[in-house]
């Protein structure tokens, strides 16, 4: 998806601004909006692809001014509306909530077991990967109107591999709710090839890409 | 229900949420707090547990014990350089987000910086919340096409001599940068190390050489 969520190497910004880093939250209500958040994606167990493409869909407006964890809530909330877990009417504050869910929702325990237990994306591989460590390999020179992680800064670009890092499942599958893993690599890149001003520097950028999103260079 | 994983459909209810609901970021927290709990979907008490975890217990002085170990423990560098969700788990730091952790190391030829372009990604068990800037299309914009500028606002200025590797975190793995241990530091023990190791040195966006 062409988005303006695809940022990297988009010119035309400015100083970076950094007010409040040294506080966990940025506000208060940056706190509830994002334990909200969790709590839903905990309860929902909403693919995280899906999340990310709905994320992507907010506004471009909304997307570039509305605070980071302010987005994550309402993405959950359009989530949840688009599963019927929660209706439109309801959200928009046009109906009175109806008759509340009879499971439980996620508890503090629940949080507490969540905060311990990192999530393993790795699967099986259904294939051996087909490029190797120092592999040269060209990226996709176009992207596609789904959700994907091959940056447009990256498109069309020549580098190496640096690591075959498993198979993991594919996002542009997964935000279609299709399962499905694939060989993931990190590979680097000279920045001079990324980006004509940066020529003849021995600066790189490294990416973690898909196997779909590479052919032999 | 399942998700129908239709953009057209969600993007139209992103128009339909931001019509309708209040447009000052406080309000609209609440309104929406009060509907998933009158809906049963979210726990009070969860949201409290999940607030209080990034206030007190996470944060980057897991991330600077990490690094200050890595300094001090030659065996357990090499553990983190090779596998740092292992090694991090080891320290009893396992999390979210850390389960494809990845160490990079600073040398006096290499130096690192973490980005995510696509969203903000982030390592959240091992430095806690990510600082507001991190997630800030300004930073996510230029991380990758200047570098150097990027680290000379934050008072990191390199040699010529000096590159820089950059990490855009694109898939599930995560990074830490390792910095350089401050010179003049070899009487120090493990926690007064792990004092001097700042958030932004575990970014990438400062070198512990006293700058801005």
């Amino acid at each position: 998806m062409d988005g303006v969520h695809d940022l990297g190497g988009r010119e035309g910004f400015g100083p970076i601004d950094r007010a409040h880093e040294d506080a966990p939250y940025h506000t208060p209500e940056d706190a509830r909006a994002y334990a909200l958040s969790v709590s839903i994606r905990g309860e929902r167990d909403y693919p995280i692809d899906w999340f990310r493409h709905v994320r992507e869909s907010i506004d471009p407006v909304d997307y570039l001014t509305r605070p980071y964890f302010d987005q994550w809530l309402q993405t959950v909330l359009a989530m949840a509306v688009d599963a019927g877990d929660v209706a439109l009417e309801e959200a928009t504050g046009g109906a009175r909530a109806r008759t509340p869910r009879v499971p439980a929702p996620i508890s503090a325990a629940d949080v507490r077991a969540m905060l311990t237990t990192p999530v393993d994306f790795e699967r099986p591989a259904p294939a051996p990967p087909a490029f190797a460590v120092g592999d040269r390999v060209r990226t996709a020179a176009r992207g596609h109107p789904g959700h994907t992680r091959l940056p447009a800064y990256a498109r069309g670009a020549v580098g190496a591999i640096v690591a075959h890092r498993g198979a993991h499942p594919v996002p542009d599958e997964g935000a279609r709710g299709v399962h499905r893993a694939e060989a993931l690599y990190t590979v680097a890149f000279a920045r001079g090839d990324l980006f004509p001003e940066a020529a003849g520097s021995a600066d790189r950028v490294h990416l973690d890409l898909w196997e779909r999103y590479l052919e032999r260079a | 229900m399942e998700p129908s994983y239709d953009r057209e459909k969600v993007a139209a209810i992103h128009r339909h949420l931001h019509a309708h609901l209040p447009p000052e970021p406080a309000l609209r927290v609440k309104a929406i707090e009060s509907l998933l709990v009158e809906k049963g979907l979210v726990d009070p008490a969860a949201l409290d547990a999940w607030i209080e975890a990034y206030t007190e217990e996470i944060g980057p002085k897991r991330g600077a014990m990490v690094v200050a170990r890595s300094w001090v423990d030659a065996g357990f560098r090499a553990r983190l350089l090779d596998d740092a969700a292992a090694a991090v788990a080891e320290m009893g730091f396992a999390g979210q987000a850390s389960g494809h952790l990845k160490a990079v190391e600073n040398t006096p030829a290499r130096h690192n910086l973490v980005v995510c372009t696509l969203c903000s990604c982030y390592p959240f068990a091992i430095l806690g919340m990510a600082p507001p800037w991190y997630k800030a299309a300004e930073y996510r914009a230029r991380a990758v096409r200047d570098p150097r500028g990027v680290l000379a606002e934050f008072g990191v200025t390199l040699g010529p001599d000096v590159a820089v590797d950059v990490w855009d975190s694109t898939a599930e793995l995560r990074y830490m940068v390792i910095p350089e241990r401050p010179a003049g530091t070899e009487g120090l023990d493990e926690a007064a190390l792990a004092a001097l190791v700042t958030r932004n040195a575990m970014i990438g966006t400062d070198d512990l050489k006293g700058g801005a």
